[in-house]
């Protein structure tokens, strides 16, 4: 259990800078989730932390420790990585005690940590197996199980998730936040997968192309999105990002002018609105498939929807259709007498407050500092 | 269901006996001949009274230094084969998973490249003068330095394809586990690599064994090898057939030891990589 923190850690091949500099920190005992699209950069900075790929520019700091270009033998931190990266040749025991062997720790001390993990990972039974002879969520525990072993500073996940079905990987996500708080670990955990991100994190940080997008707690990145990359990465089905320009007419906030989308919203938004925006200026709108409430046929200021897909997810209906902004995703609101279907035309507006406006150009949400 | 005799199948079937035929009637007919009395090998005699003579001669005989031979093939084989080994496995783990800089691997493998196309007797001559003027003609060091340079560049190919298949979070999962790049190879590339390893020394040794040409030009009376022992029985004014075959026969044991041992092996170093 430790506390991480990077100082402007940059990464290039060359000429090619991967990532620029990255500045954050991670408390002792948190959950940090590293999300984003392939090739972000979030593999690479994990890495970077373990000590596997070079820091070119910056310094990592454990406990106020520089360990920006120690050892990776040396820094005392534990990865569970994507493929396992079990020792084929060794039996589970051997694999889980390999690291305390290797630093020399007493036979008896070993036995005990190793007995308390099989307990703790529910391995029981399978310590003389080799990983050859496991199943694929038997091999994430033990890869687990060599970790926890060696009580390190900081727990590493790269993406360990992902060679998981469905329904195995809903019970390991809750089992590793489980293991989280049971050891008082700090973990850095490395995904993909925005579910993933949303279900275990303490503090999601949000990666694109190598830069931080924002770094904040699920709910945050959920509710207070800072761009619109955040805004859509976060959230299925994405958030509807309606094009235009917004104006004050009569007392109301439209889209699009009188005949467009009406905004509903309260006196607060609206003074902080009115600081954020300059009048005239191209926004994007942005409101979750979720912050629509269905109006009757010729409300003003509705949308007309026509409807294109049903999904039908038994706990909850989502419908993609067409307006005339463009393609727009709905989650039917629970209680509707019947549910909708293809080219039925709906009328909907977005619920008060519950929307967004970013800037057209550099997609900043106008909203959030 | 029976599977069907197609008219492929014969043919298949022809061309891999035939081609049997091909390398077994030498052997088959060598093998007979060391049953044979010199006698009936001159007159052509297909069947021949069975006599064990000629495996006495060259055995118990006080001209014939047969076994010393054989053991001198064995000491140069073995200790060239370990040597090989030994070089290869940790030159391939430092190409393989190391990342030196591009000219290293670049240079070393180009060597090897070289050294694999060229005919042995290409440098024969060079290593005479070289060993001579060194003082090691005719020394086992001087017999398996060259065969070293003879086996290795096909076994460093062989293992680097080898140590590339172990996945490189391998590696990283035991430096985070605390090993020192030196205690990853003992712990986990060594005891990985060694299918890889007995393939390549299967071949190695092989290759050394029934060398001619470097035995023949690097050794003495002392340190003659068998397959240049075997040469020495056809001489000045007769051949011995005979001994010559037993001889022949004798030497082939430990390659076809070898063979039955490595085989498998041989055929999944060669293959390994080419599928997942």
């Amino acid at each position: 259990m430790a506390h991480l923190q990077l100082q402007k850690v940059g990464k290039s091949y060359g000429a090619v800078e991967v990532i620029p500099g990255i500045d954050f920190e991670i408390n002792s005992g948190e959950f940090l989730v590293l999300v984003g699209p392939s090739g972000s950069g979030k593999s690479t900075l994990l890495k970077m932390i373990a000590g596997l790929e070079e820091t070119t520019s910056g310094k990592i700091l454990v406990d106020g420790e520089d360990i920006t270009h120690l050892d990776p033998s040396a820094r005392d931190l534990a990865m569970v990585f994507q493929s396992y990266a079990l020792y084929p040749h060794m039996t589970v025991k051997d694999n889980m005690s390999f690291a305390l062997r290797m630093r020399g720790e007493d036979p008896s001390e070993i036995d005990r940590r190793v007995k308390d993990a099989v307990v703790m990972l529910d391995l029981g039974g399978l310590e003389n197996r080799k990983p050859g002879q496991l199943s694929g969520g038997q091999r994430q525990r033990v890869a687990m199980g060599r970790c926890v072993v060696r009580n390190p500073k900081l727990f590493l996940f790269d993406e360990p998730l992902s060679n998981l079905d469905a329904k195995l990987r809903a019970q390991t996500r809750i089992e590793i936040r489980r293991l989280h708080e049971r050891l008082n670990a700090t973990s850095i955990f490395v995904t993909h997968d925005q579910v993933e991100a949303m279900t275990m994190a303490d503090r999601i940080a949000l990666l694109k192309d190598g830069k931080l997008q924002q770094i904040g707690s699920p709910q945050d990145l959920y509710l207070r999105p800072k761009n619109t990359f955040v805004a859509t990465f976060i959230g299925t089905p994405e958030m509807n990002l309606l094009p235009g320009q917004v104006e004050m007419i009569d007392g109301g906030l439209w889209l699009d002018g009188s005949n467009g989308l009406h905004l509903p919203l309260s006196p607060e938004r609206q003074s902080k609105l009115a600081n954020a925006m300059k009048p005239g200026v191209a926004v994007k709108v942005g409101i979750r498939p979720e912050h629509f409430e269905m109006v009757p046929a010729g409300t003003k200021g509705a949308m007309e929807v026509r409807v294109n897909v049903v999904e039908w997810l038994g706990h909850e209906i989502f419908i993609f259709g067409q307006a005339s902004f463009g393609p727009i995703g709905v989650r039917v609101p629970e209680g509707m007498a019947t549910a909708p279907a293809a080219n039925d035309v709906l009328y909907i507006r977005p619920i008060s407050d519950r929307w967004h406006v970013f800037d057209a150009a550099s997609g900043d949400n106008l909203l959030v500092e | 269901m029976k599977a069907k005799t197609s008219l492929s199948g014969i043919g298949g079937n022809l061309i891999a006996w035939g081609y049997a035929l091909i390398i077994l009637g030498p052997m088959i007919w060598i093998l007979s001949n060391s049953f044979k009395r010199q006698i009936d090998i001159l007159m052509g005699t297909t069947i021949a009274p069975f006599t064990l003579v000629n495996y006495q001669l060259i055995i118990n005989s006080r001209q014939s230094h047969f076994l010393w031979n054989l053991w001198n093939s064995a000491v140069v084989s073995v200790i060239s084969t370990l040597v090989v080994l030994v070089i290869a496995t940790l030159a391939a783990f430092t190409v393989a998973r190391l990342e030196p800089p591009r000219w290293v691997t670049f240079i070393l493998l180009g060597w090897a490249l070289v050294f694999h196309m060229l005919p042995t007797l290409t440098f024969v001559g060079s290593w005479y003068v070289m060993f001579t003027q060194a003082g090691l003609h005719g020394t086992y060091t001087a017999l398996i330095l060259a065969q070293v340079v003879q086996g290795l560049p096909m076994a460093l190919f062989l293992m680097i394809g080898f140590v590339m298949n172990i996945p490189r979070e391998l590696v990283q999962a035991a430096r985070l586990d605390g090993c020192t790049y030196a205690q990853v190879f003992r712990h986990l590339i060594f005891p990985l690599s060694l299918g890889g390893m007995a393939a390549a020394g299967a071949l190695s040794f092989i290759s050394a064994w029934s060398d001619f040409a470097i035995a023949l030009n690097l050794s003495n009376k002392d340190t003659m090898t068998a397959p240049v022992a075997i040469a020495t029985f056809a001489q000045e004014h007769q051949i011995l057939y005979g001994q010559m075959a037993a001889a022949s026969m004798l030497s082939m044991i430990p390659a076809l030891a070898f063979i039955m041992f490595g085989q498998r092996f041989v055929v999944r170093g060669l293959l390994a990589g080419a599928v997942k």
